[in-house]
């Protein structure tokens, strides 16, 4: 019962906290480009703003994927924070995607439909690392469940710090922050408009934005998974992954999907078949 | 007990011979669907009968054994004739002629057909019902599809005589040699089957007679025939050790501690199975197939005849547990999925990607029997019954959609809603339950990776997860496609044939139905049907959730709670009104009344194209078949060679 | 419900989302336009944010002068913006047609196609100009939907 009262509490509250993550994220980028940046509500007044605006879209197919979309995020930070099977949360994750896609895939539009297909690519490079990821887990604990991951006792980072790596990998692609900001990037008119997103407006735009937040909340729990045996260090763990995929962001360009494809492949597998041989002999 | 397998495998032959005979199409019609309804309810009852032992001996005092071994020969010779003066080829003529030595000198040098006999010749288990049930609810669902498909297909031939009695006397008389193989105890019973599939699927897919086909018939034929030596080489080693040639006396506990011995006919066993599903490197014969009509390819390329190589192949699992060639045997299902999902990404063509995608499974159900632990036989069933039920909807779909387009490209399928709207929510229907939990199929993967990670398995876990991966690419563009429209003005009416949509509507809501009632399935045959071969359950039903040791599946929660939320997105999708609705941005520049054009300077429309990724620089047929079918060669050789080495 | 409301109007407020169209500028005005994303500007401050896209946006700011060839591309991106929108015309040549204004292919400024809701005057306009072009037009919209209750 105590799992269930707070994997709802956790879904109330991860739009909240994906909210602020977005709005401090934005204030940070803005610091490191000495900028001022908007208040750290910003995020909030997007989305609420976005809500009050008169519906425009293409075809009720939009409606039906975002709700589907949002629904899964929900569901997926729901059974993360029950302890749940973290292969299961995953795939439970990959509906949403996938109606995401369609949704966009269902536009004839044709920014829309490039960005859709960007968006599989970044699907593609990101799913198979973060299967790795949860079978080292599994490995270390001997089982799929989160809760097992809390009752393991010491700090997974310790024989999975490879794997960590692996994950940011995935977590930089999640946050859709560069040099992987292929499908729906904020910069790029020119080349995409808003790629996957271009067709999607108002409130549909807000679902989305929102179900992103749930989204970026699973994704950072996972990161603090690997230091699961205390709250101040989980909260260490990720301020500083968070900053670090800043920087990265700030750093690097945009590149391309053929460039991400292969190079997150090739480190990711070379990364996660190291860390599980050193698992094996260790 | 009599009654039941006669309705099961001899009727299907007697119906096929009527149907040869009684060329109209009134009788047709009415002998398929009986057979149908006869096969369905048989298959049923069959089931509620439980496990069974039967060894029939002889059928109107004609000794069956000798039947059996007479209509081998009879079979053989008939495909040799062919293979001489039709084909012309060298190839099949020598492997066929390979078999009816290696037969001769087995039935009449090695075998002493005096003594008692070892075993019944037949027997079924809760894995044979399953494969039972399949062949006859799903075959059945497709021959009753053909009706409504064939006269179309036709018509696009302009035939002077209909081909029609003979296409169903192979369609129908397959559904027979299906269910005899699977029920089949005598290796020789399960060998003369096995022919008559591998016979028939040649038959259907040179049915339409041009070169093409022809070819690729020819190619099916030589592939499996390699199988069909392997098979009798199993039997003369076999013979030779002393082992009685039954299924039972392979599954006998400690039968490989023999060694070598036991494990190079277990390994001729399992590469016939492995023809027969088409794993790589002998993967171009069944996407060559896909030239056959679509009921042949969704009867016996995707739901039943290449299952029969993973029955096999998972059948003798508990027989080569904890030898080394069930790990290698793991590792090539493995890179079979991966690197046929890769080729799937690469196909435009929907009978292709289709082809690909039932490779890639069984190439996963056959890593799961290689992992042989219980769970992962729990997978590779989950996987055969879901996947048979969703890829032949798949299959029936594309058909369906050919003959109205006339096209299978994935690119000419685009906005498929305005004109096929029933068809399109049908494939849908299909592509979700392969893909999207809380379905069947995704429940066999997620059994299946777990299984991988629990056995440590780590080049098959990597192997999966990249697959994994890849199959999610070509099946969502796929969905995304099909809804390729503009605001839905005006659907239009879909008139279907009856023959045509009752099998789509029954197999879509199969689909999702036997998906909820899993658990019920999972305790009523998949456990007993893991129970009898491992000895021991892969999953405890939990209040309906399936759990073990490596973590949980939630059914029904996962069903209520994406059920009332997709209902409720479903209610938000229909209040969408025409006004809500524009065209897509264009840069502003789009041209009036047109969607999908853009204005040119000349005031002239300028038509854009959107296409998917297919991404053929890394997973074009060109670029990947020559290296996978070099590794998965070298991969045979290799699991071959250690298995000599330890001869010698 | 009420609370809902008042969190979507304090949103239009805070969060103007601006779709830049250059209709047929000398460059001049666009270059300031930009000027305005920079750390010394830093628009982002009050929520701004130039977008690609009309269907994101909620401004709709335009610079140059309509010619006959682009006035149906600025009527069509203006279609494209969903409710609540406002237009911000800028630069003599928005405003007007400016120094182009005589020529045989100009139509004029940008309210003979479309409702303008500001005139940011100057050529180019400063960019504290246009900063403050954008929350006029805010007062605007909220002023617009007083009236509509
Ligand atoms: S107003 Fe001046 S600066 Fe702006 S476009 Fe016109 S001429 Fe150029």
């Amino acid at each position: 019962m105590g799992k269930l009262l707070l994997a709802t509490l956790a879904v109330f509250l991860a739009p909240i906290v994906g909210g602020l993550i977005a709005g401090i994220d934005r204030k940070i980028t803005a610091r490191l480009q000495s900028r001022f940046g908007p208040p750290i509500l910003q995020p909030f007044y997007d989305v609420f703003k976005l809500l009050g605006k008169a519906p425009m879209i293409m075809n009720p197919w939009q409606v039906l994927t975002v709700w589907v979309y949002l629904l899964s995020s929900m569901l997926t930070v729901f059974l993360f924070f029950m302890g749940s099977d973290l292969l299961l949360i995953f795939f439970v994750m990959t509906i949403g995607a996938v109606f995401f896609v369609m949704g966009a895939l269902s536009t004839q539009s044709p920014y829309a439909q490039v960005g859709a297909q960007r968006e599989l690519i970044t699907m593609l490079t990101y799913e198979p690392l973060i299967i790795l990821v949860f079978v080292s887990i599994a490995m270390v604990t001997g089982s799929f469940k989160v809760s097992e991951v809390f009752a393991y006792g010491k700090p997974l980072l310790y024989q999975l710090p490879l794997m960590f790596i692996v994950l940011g990998y995935a977590l930089t692609i999640k946050l859709r922050k560069s040099p992987f900001d292929i499908s729906a990037c904020h910069h790029a008119h020119q080349e995409l408009v808003r790629g996957v997103l271009t067709e999607y407006s108002g409130p549909q735009l807000a679902i989305i934005e929102i179900a992103h937040w749930y989204d970026v909340v699973f994704v950072l729990g996972l990161c603090a998974l690997f230091w699961a045996t205390s709250a101040p260090g989980m909260i260490i763990l990720l301020v500083v992954t968070y900053f670090a995929e800043l920087v990265i962001d700030n750093v690097t360009a945009r590149m391309t999907w053929k460039w991400m494809l292969q190079s997150v492949w090739c480190w990711g597998l070379a990364l996660s078949v190291l860390n599980l041989l050193w698992l094996y002999a260790g | 007990m009599d009654i039941l397998v006669f309705a099961t495998v001899v009727l299907p032959f007697l119906a096929a011979i009527a149907l040869l005979l009684l060329r109209d199409k009134g009788s047709r019609g009415l002998i398929v669907v009986g057979t149908a309804v006869v096969l369905a309810a048989a298959s049923l009852a069959l089931v509620g009968q439980g496990a069974f032992e039967y060894g029939p001996k002889s059928i109107l005092g004609i000794s069956l054994d000798g039947l059996i071994t007479l209509l081998d020969f009879a079979l053989l010779f008939v495909i040799l004739v062919i293979a001489m003066t039709k084909l012309k080829n060298p190839l099949v003529a020598a492997l066929t002629a390979i078999q009816i030595v290696g037969l001769i000198y087995l039935e009449f040098f090695m075998m002493d057909h005096g003594a008692a006999k070892a075993a019944p010749a037949m027997f079924a288990d809760s894995l044979s019902m399953i494969m039972v049930l399949v062949i006859s609810i799903v075959g059945s669902l497709i021959c009753v599809y053909a009706l409504g498909y064939m006269p179309a297909h036709e018509d696009h031939l302009h035939l002077a005589r209909s081909k029609q009695p003979r296409f169903f006397f192979y369609l129908v008389a397959f559904l027979g040699a299906m269910n005899g193989l699977v029920l089949a105890n005598s290796l020789l019973w399960l060998y003369f089957f096995w022919e008559v599939t591998t016979f028939c699927s040649f038959m259907l897919i040179s049915h339409d007679g041009d070169e093409t086909s022809v070819k690729n018939a020819t190619r099916a034929l030589w592939m499996n025939m390699t199988g069909g030596v392997a098979f009798v080489f199993a039997l003369i080693f076999l013979q030779k050790t002393g082992t009685g040639l039954y299924l039972s006396e392979l599954l006998k506990p400690g039968f490989s501690a023999a060694g070598a011995a036991a494990l190079i006919p277990l390994f001729m066993l399992c590469y016939a199975g492995i023809t027969k599903s088409a794993q790589v490197p002998f993967q171009s014969w069944l996407t060559g197939a896909m030239v056959a009509p679509t009921p042949v390819s969704a009867l016996l390329h995707s739901s039943t005849m290449v299952k029969a190589g993973v029955y096999l192949v998972l059948r003798l699992a508990p027989a080569y547990a904890g030898t080394m060639l069930s790990g290698t045997l793991a590792m090539f299902g493995a890179f079979t999925f991966l690197t046929t999902s890769a080729l799937a990404v690469g196909q435009s063509n929907a009978k292709k990607v289709l082809a690909y995608s039932t490779i890639a499974n069984l190439g996963l159900i056959i890593a799961c029997a290689g992992i042989n632990t219980p769970a992962a036989i729990t997978a590779a069933i989950v996987i055969i019954i879901f996947h048979a039920v969703s890829k032949a909807l798949m299959f029936l779909c594309v058909g369906t959609i050919e003959q109205k387009i006339h096209s299978r490209d994935l690119e000419d399928m685009r906005g498929l809603y305005m004109v096929m709207p029933k068809t399109t929510i049908v494939a849908l229907v299909g592509v979700v339950t392969m893909l999207l939990p809380p379905f069947g199929v995704l429940m066999g993967k997620w059994m299946a990776i777990e299984s991988a990670a629990a056995m440590k398995y780590m080049p098959v876990t990597v192997m999966l997860a990249l697959g994994s991966g890849l199959t999610v690419m070509f099946w969502a563009r796929w969905a995304g496609i099909l809804l390729s429209t503009p605001y839905p003005k005006g659907v239009p009416a879909e008139p279907q044939a009856g023959t045509v949509r009752g099998p789509l509507v029954l197999l879509a809501a199969g689909a999702v139905l036997l998906s909820l009632f899993v658990p019920f399935i999972y305790g009523g045959l998949i456990e007993p049907a893991v129970r009898s071969s491992h000895k021991a359950a892969g999953f405890v039903l939990d209040g309906f959730n399936f759990v073990n040791q490596q973590g949980v599946f939630y059914v029904y929660p996962l069903f209520l709670v994406l059920g009332v939320g997709f209902y409720f997105a479903w209610k938000q999708a229909r209040k969408v009104e025409a006004a809500d609705c524009v065209g897509p941005y264009l840069c502003g520049a789009q041209s009036p009344g047109d969607d999908k054009a853009f204005l040119s300077t000349a005031g002239a429309p300028v038509g854009y194209q959107a296409s998917n990724f297919y991404l053929t620089w890394l997973f074009g047929e060109e670029r990947l078949t020559g290296p996978i079918n070099m590794v998965s060669g070298v991969l045979l050789a290799v699991m071959l060679g250690l298995l000599l080495g330890g001869v010698i | 419900m009420s609370m809902l409301k008042d969190w979507i109007n304090k949103g239009r407020l805070k969060s103007p989302w601006v779709v830049h169209f250059d209709c047929g500028s000398c460059n001049g005005c666009d270059i300031e336009v930009l000027a305005c994303l920079t750390p010394v500007y830093d628009v982002e401050r009050f929520g701004i944010l130039n977008i690609g896209d009309p269907k994101h946006a909620d401004v709709l700011l335009v610079t140059g002068t309509v010619n006959h060839r682009n006035k149906h591309v600025l009527k069509n991106i203006y279609d494209q913006m969903p409710e609540p929108k406002a237009v911000i015309a800028m630069g003599a040549c928005g405003l007007t047609g400016g120094v182009f204004r005589e020529a045989y292919n100009v139509v004029g400024g940008v309210d003979k196609v479309i409702p303008v809701d500001v005139y940011v005057r100057g050529c180019p306009p400063k960019p504290e100009a246009i900063i403050d072009g954008v929350v006029l037009a805010l007062e605007k919209v909220k002023a617009k939907l007083e009236a509509a209750g």
